[in-house]
């Protein structure tokens, strides 16, 4: 079974439809990643799995389970966290009522201490600025809270959406050996990127977005020799491979 | 002037500062959490003096007279009846019409006030008349010199303090606030955390409505006194300390509250006219104070609201 399974589904803002019949799979234990240039549609797919967007037909199912209506809390009960675009701190928040916010709907406060300690152990800066208000930190470090916050809760599935948008290159480098090792601990990846070579070097399985449909779809490997994909797409991204 | 007089304007500014606080810490919530301006607040503390006061007439009405019973009664019946009220008007008027213009929903939650005034005004026994709020506190009083500290007074303001002090560590000690603090920064990502929206602010909008309930039965006991207008100018108040101290600003709303109680305090005693213009001192200098700091004394950094 799936972890995720899109069907044909589309999604509107103000009537204008921005997904227009988009089905995709993603196989547990994968970095499946959605590449594509920018306004085809990505960040769309994000939003309608947590129901922040919800589509107006289609169907979503995340284990096996229907999550297209349910409100978004109820979608991250069944086991979804997200990493979103941007970091989206809570900026007057702290470091550590951020991460705990991952944890919401964790009852167990060993489990969230355990956690806690397991992010402060991954990010050591984040252990010596706990307290501090998570506006006031650079953007490398509020990736790691972001990153953090995404596996606070414990989730079967992660949806990360331009992990690398606007940090250094030294920073993207890291960011996405992270990823692989989130997948290693046997969390399922959904990875949306604009970034082809960084992001096909790490998933398994990758799908190509233009203007609210697929058009391509593979391995990564099978991706990487897709020169339609690339020459459509990614423009002269071709000549550095 | 001598020290006694001093003192006891000074226990009378605590008392109202209280009040107000209690009236703007509800504006302050329900901006953050929304993005509204609720103008209907000060009317739903009428309601809520209102309630507490049909309970007392209920409970003396089958020969309960203990009057610690019936203020323990009184007031945690006006502070939870009032909460439910004010989520209900949260999930079935608030929150429909997020997405409308803020215009919009400051005249709906006008209307609403005005719809909750008049409906106490008529539907009331003998609304429009002023009611007897019953004095339930003891008040037996501590002379020292000219300063008399009556019982029931030091009762209330103790109450309303503490009051304030735990609305202050629900919401920045409990897992509620946290939750409640997220959803005021960022709605959408507070929603991927795993909280529920509509719960929170409907949770939120009670607590406000409690607290102003609170408010409205303190100021009940105070003056043994209420009536269906008495929410018009408590509301405003509370609006205007909310925005003194800065919108959305939790610390922010209960300075505000004291401020305003104590330009009113020095309208009446410290300046030349008669006391009965210490409104007309108090707003004016929230005017003057305004246009010096148009965002309030403690800013919400504007930069937070990305």
């Amino acid at each position: 079974m799936s972890t995720i399974s899109i069907e044909n589904i589309y999604t509107a803002y103000d009537k204008a439809d921005v997904l227009l019949g988009v089905s995709l799979t993603v196989a547990p234990g994968t970095i499946t990643c959605l590449l594509g240039s920018n306004g085809a549609g990505k960040s769309t797919i994000i939003r309608s799995i947590l129901g922040l967007t919800p589509p107006r037909a289609g169907s979503i199912k995340i284990n096996g389970r229907e999550i297209v209506g349910l409100p978004t809390h109820r979608v991250i009960a069944e086991g979804v966290a997200c990493i979103p675009e941007g970091r989206r701190m809570f900026p007057k928040l702290t470091v550590e009522e951020n991460l705990r916010l991952g944890a919401f709907q964790v009852k167990d406060d060993g489990l969230i201490r355990r956690r806690l300690a397991d992010v402060y152990e991954t990010f050591p800066r984040l252990a010596e600025r706990r307290d501090q208000l998570a506006g006031t930190m650079s953007g490398g470090e509020q990736a790691m809270v972001s990153i953090g916050r995404g596996l606070m809760g414990g989730p079967t599935v992660l949806l990360i959406d331009e992990p690398s948008l606007g940090l250094s290159p030294l920073f993207v480098k890291e960011n996405f050996k992270i990823i692989e090792r989130i997948r290693d601990q046997g969390i399922t990846v959904f990875l949306v990127e604009q970034n082809v070579h960084q992001t096909l070097a790490i998933a398994d399985y990758g799908y190509v977005m233009s203007g609210g449909r697929l058009v391509a779809q593979g391995t990564a490997e099978e991706l990487k020799k897709n020169p339609e994909v690339h020459a459509a797409y990614f423009g002269n991204v071709t000549q550095t491979s | 002037m001598d020290i006694g007089l001093l003192g006891q304007y000074l226990a009378n500014g605590i008392m109202l500062g209280t009040m107000y606080a209690l009236v703007a810490v509800g504006f302050t919530l329900f901006f953050g959490v929304l993005d509204v301006i609720k103008f209907s607040h000060g009317d739903v503390l009428m309601l809520g003096a209102f309630t507490g006061f049909t309970v007392y007439l209920g409970m003396a009405g089958i020969g309960i007279e203990n009057p610690w019973v019936l203020v323990v009664f009184v007031t945690l019946s006006a502070v939870i009846g009032t909460a439910f009220i004010g989520a209900v008007i949260a999930r079935y008027l608030v929150l429909p019409l997020k997405s409308a213009p803020p215009l919009n929903i400051l005249l709906i939650t006008l209307m609403l006030g005005t719809a909750i005034r008049e409906a106490v005004r008529l539907f009331f026994p003998d609304g429009s008349n002023p009611k007897p709020f019953p004095s339930l506190l003891p008040s037996s009083s501590v002379e020292l010199g000219n300063f008399s500290l009556r019982a029931d007074s030091a009762i209330l303001v103790g109450v309303g303090l503490a009051v304030i002090v735990g609305l202050h560590l629900l919401i920045n000690r409990t897992r509620l606030g946290l939750a409640i603090r997220a959803v005021a920064q960022d709605e959408e990502t507070a929603k991927t955390m795993g909280i529920n929206y509509t719960m929170i602010v409907l949770v939120t909008f009670a607590i406000g409505s409690g607290a102003a309930a609170f408010a409205g039965t303190m100021n009940g006991l105070y003056y043994n006194e209420i009536n269906f207008g008495m929410g018009l100018l408590l509301g405003l108040i509370g609006f205007s300390a909310a925005i003194i101290g800065g919108l959305g600003n939790l610390y922010g709303a209960i300075l505000g509250g004291f401020l305003f109680a104590g330009l009113q305090t020095v309208g009446a005693v410290a300046l030349p006219f008669a006391s009965a213009y210490k409104d007309v001192f108090a707003f004016a200098v929230v005017i003057a104070l305004m246009a010096w700091k148009p965002t309030g004394l403690i800013a919400e950094r504007t930069s937070d609201r990305v």
